[in-house]
């Protein structure tokens, strides 16, 4: 064998188990406040490993009903998200007054779910406001994220352990152009019941061609409401208010991350 | 434990076809397996006949992971026109060999115009008579418009007896098949591949570690850069009315350099794996920004592209041998078919035709042009205006639809203002570094990258391990970091 062949052989090799070492620490390494990203070599390996025990596991959760019976007790529903917020939650906050829900909405500007994960801003507002509901209206700010489904699923994982077992509906992102996976990723994490794909829904767009239009917004609720209703692993009474809209009874705001 | 727990099929599955995951040079995948495929081609790289066997099952594999059974349209297309080849050459009757050229012509554009463009088709008969044809559900094979653009070249220059044919089907199964070609080109003749292949001389120092540090700066433009600041261009072009005249233009610049970046950087990496793999494969971009007017640019563009339509589509059509009107109709023809190839959509067309228009106008306007004295000045704004045309251009290319194109390009017009430069810079910092770094290092001259290249040559090999380290590690902190999508500068 051609000497130089087996020094680039060895050298690819050696570069290869390097990653591979640094991948056993799957959140990255801090070295002097650097943030230094590990590969994915031994996480997909894990992957690979934990499908046949993932599928035995959901194998015996078929058996469990995953749609809990109608609830019309009055709830304590906190709806948090990014700007999208602005059009949904008073469209929300009406059906909340027809039916005595108590709404809290916390919209922070230009937020992701990488925002929320990195943060402990949930679990302070579910200490805060001690909601039994939550909405989420999030991913309109990570459309375009390359290798989203490695990069975001650990803050996604985060949010829904901040969640616990606390019922909630994230309402997916009004997509205007395709999404580099961030809706699949939704789909492929977040219980059954639990997710609405808004991607696929038609929007009238407000000026800058990404949020819907205040009407639009109010009929893309109505549209989660009546899903909650059909498909919806937590449904809660939510009757139908009439057209209108309404005001949270609080409403929080955070400036767009830095 | 959890060796009871691993399921066969799906390990199986890492090696199997996913629409969602074609293998690609910067893909981990593809690198694993190239660590098991060296040591193999580099044992039998002297054994001509069964070093070409292994290339092709790792290609037809590499093509079978990225389209699936499609490879076998591959291994037919070489089939065919390898004995088209075998037959023109043979037969002394002209009829008979236009036949065969005409036969072998009209099936590899068949199999590329039915898999490229019939939906396109479909959309526009949707559109002409207000019908309701469901488009078909079709995947592209990948990188059917280069093997089809080689394979046609092959046949042809058999037809015009420029070249010999081969009598080894194994050579052109091979040739078309070849991996390092097969997703994106260069779009390699085969009188310049297959005298390397017949010879197989042993891969020396300077092309197995050259190849490397092409790969190298491959990786970098492609992996780090274009996939960093394609981000950005992607949330502005995706909804171009969201976002100020400042903010656009700044989306054009960052998709004028990413473009580059990701085609270079392809064909760079393409490029080094064949000099690993002891081939000389070419050059397919020479610092295309760097040209001071339409004509160089698109002699420095996508070489192999540029100069395959001027054999096969310009020179055929009459060139410039008809008179000066027939050759500026053949420039349009020649950059329209250039722009379709690219895609399926109007609006590849207009791309074309605003570079076709352009190539006449400067044919035109050259003797004028001579005349004016060439300074640092006139040479400084030669390059502008051929540099904006060209950025002016991609809005085309890159943009969804005809009105995504008007609105980045009104917005310029009417929405621009200076005082979002600081916001910009601010909050994309980032991304405004690295469009600095690229255009900079464009502008790095050759002998300087020669220089590099030979000094890692002769390195040691524990600094080249180091460099390809720090590579890797840049192409992972860069891929998961985000580009702020919003300034909210309003708020």
């Amino acid at each position: 064998m051609n000497k130089h062949y087996w020094g680039l052989w060895t050298l690819l090799l050696a570069a290869l188990s390097f990653f591979v070492v640094l991948s056993f620490w799957q959140d990255g390494i801090k070295v002097g406040g650097i943030d230094i990203k590990t590969g994915t070599f031994v996480r997909d390996l894990k992957n690979t490993l934990a499908i046949k025990i993932d599928s035995a596991t959901t194998d015996s959760a078929k058996v469990k009903a995953w749609r809990a019976p109608m609830d019309t007790t009055a709830k304590n529903i906190l709806f948090i998200g990014d700007s999208m917020l602005e059009g949904l939650a008073p469209r929300l906050a009406k059906y909340c007054d027809k039916n005595g829900h108590k709404l809290v909405e916390v919209i922070w500007y230009s937020s992701s779910t990488l925002c929320w994960g990195e943060t402990a801003r949930l679990t302070e507002l579910i200490n805060k406001y001690h909601p039994n509901y939550i909405f989420v209206c999030l991913g309109a700010n990570e459309l375009y994220v390359p290798d989203i489904k490695n990069a975001r699923r650990p803050y996604l994982k985060k949010m829904l352990a901040e969640m616990g077992d606390i019922p909630y509906v994230w309402i997916g992102p009004p997509n205007w152009d395709k999404d580099t996976g961030i809706n699949d990723l939704l789909a492929r994490e977040l219980g059954k019941g639990c997710f609405y794909l808004s991607a696929n829904d038609k929007f009238e767009r407000s000026r800058d061609g990404a949020h819907p239009t205040r009407e639009s917004a109010h009929k893309w609720m109505d549209r989660v409401i009546k899903w909650i209703d059909a498909n919806g692993a937590h449904p809660f009474r939510l009757d139908d208010p009439g057209e209108g809209i309404a005001r949270a009874s609080r409403i929080v705001v955070y400036q767009p991350p830095v | 434990m959890m060796l009871n727990a691993i399921d066969l099929t799906q390990l199986l599955s890492l090696f199997s076809f996913n629409r969602d995951e074609p293998m690609l040079f910067t893909s981990g995948l593809f690198w694993v397996l190239f660590l098991v495929f060296l040591p193999v081609y580099a044992l039998l790289k002297s054994q001509r006949h069964k070093m070409m066997i292994f290339v092709i099952a790792f290609s037809l594999f590499f093509f079978y992971k990225s389209s699936g059974w499609f490879f076998l349209l591959l291994v037919a297309t070489s089939f065919i026109d390898w004995w088209v080849a075998q037959f023109i050459d043979s037969s002394k009757n002209r009829t008979e060999r236009r036949i065969a050229l005409t036969v072998s012509l009209v099936l590899s554009l068949s199999v590329l115009l039915f898999f490229k463009y019939s939906n396109f088709v479909i959309w526009n008969i949707n559109e002409l008579i207000n019908g309701n044809f469901q488009p078909l559900d079709l995947i592209l094979p990948v990188g059917v418009s280069f093997y089809t653009f080689r394979t046609i070249s092959y046949v042809v220059d058999v037809y015009k007896g420029k070249i010999q044919p081969t009598d080894d089907y194994i050579d052109y199964l091979f040739f078309l098949s070849y991996f390092p070609c097969l997703v994106a080109g260069p779009i390699v003749r085969a009188r310049d591949f297959m005298p390397q292949l017949q010879e197989n001389k042993p891969a020396t120092r300077e092309m197995i570690y050259g190849g490397l540090f092409l790969v190298m700066l491959g990786i970098l433009k492609k992996a780090v850069f274009a996939d960093y600041i394609a981000q950005y261009n992607n949330i502005a072009f995706g909804n171009p009315s969201g976002y100020t005249g400042f903010e656009l233009l700044m989306a054009v610049l960052g998709f004028t350099m990413q473009i580059y970046c990701d085609f270079s950087g392809y064909s760079d990496m393409a490029i080094g794996l064949g000099g690993i793999m002891g081939f000389d494969l070419g050059i397919n971009f020479n610092y295309p920004y760097r040209s001071l007017n339409v004509t160089e640019f698109w002699h420095r563009w996508h070489i192999t592209l540029s100069t395959w339509l001027r054999d096969y589509v310009y020179i055929p059509l009459g060139g410039n041998r008809k008179g000066k009107v027939r050759q500026h109709i053949n420039l349009m023809v020649t950059m329209l078919l250039g722009g379709l190839w690219h895609g399926a959509a109007w609006t590849f067309v207009v791309w074309g035709a605003g570079h076709g228009i352009a190539l006449c106008v400067h044919k035109l306007s050259k003797p004028w042009l001579d005349r004016i004295e060439s300074t640092p000045v006139t040479r400084f704004f030669s390059w502008l205006m051929t540099f904006s045309f060209v950025a002016f251009l991609w809005i085309f290319f890159r943009a969804n639809s005809f009105h995504a194109a008007d609105q980045v390009i009104r917005g310029i017009l009417t929405d621009f203002e200076w005082a979002y430069l600081p916001v910009f810079l601010a909050r994309r910092s980032t991304w405004c570094i690295m469009l600095a770094i690229i255009f900079g290092l464009h502008f790095v001259p050759r002998h300087v990258w020669d220089r590099m290249r030979d000094w890692f040559i002769n390195v040691h090999w524990a600094v080249k391990l180091v460099i390809f380290i720090v590579l890797i590690q840049l192409v992972l902190q860069f891929a998961s970091a985000t580009v702020q999508p919003f300034l909210y500068s309003q708020f």
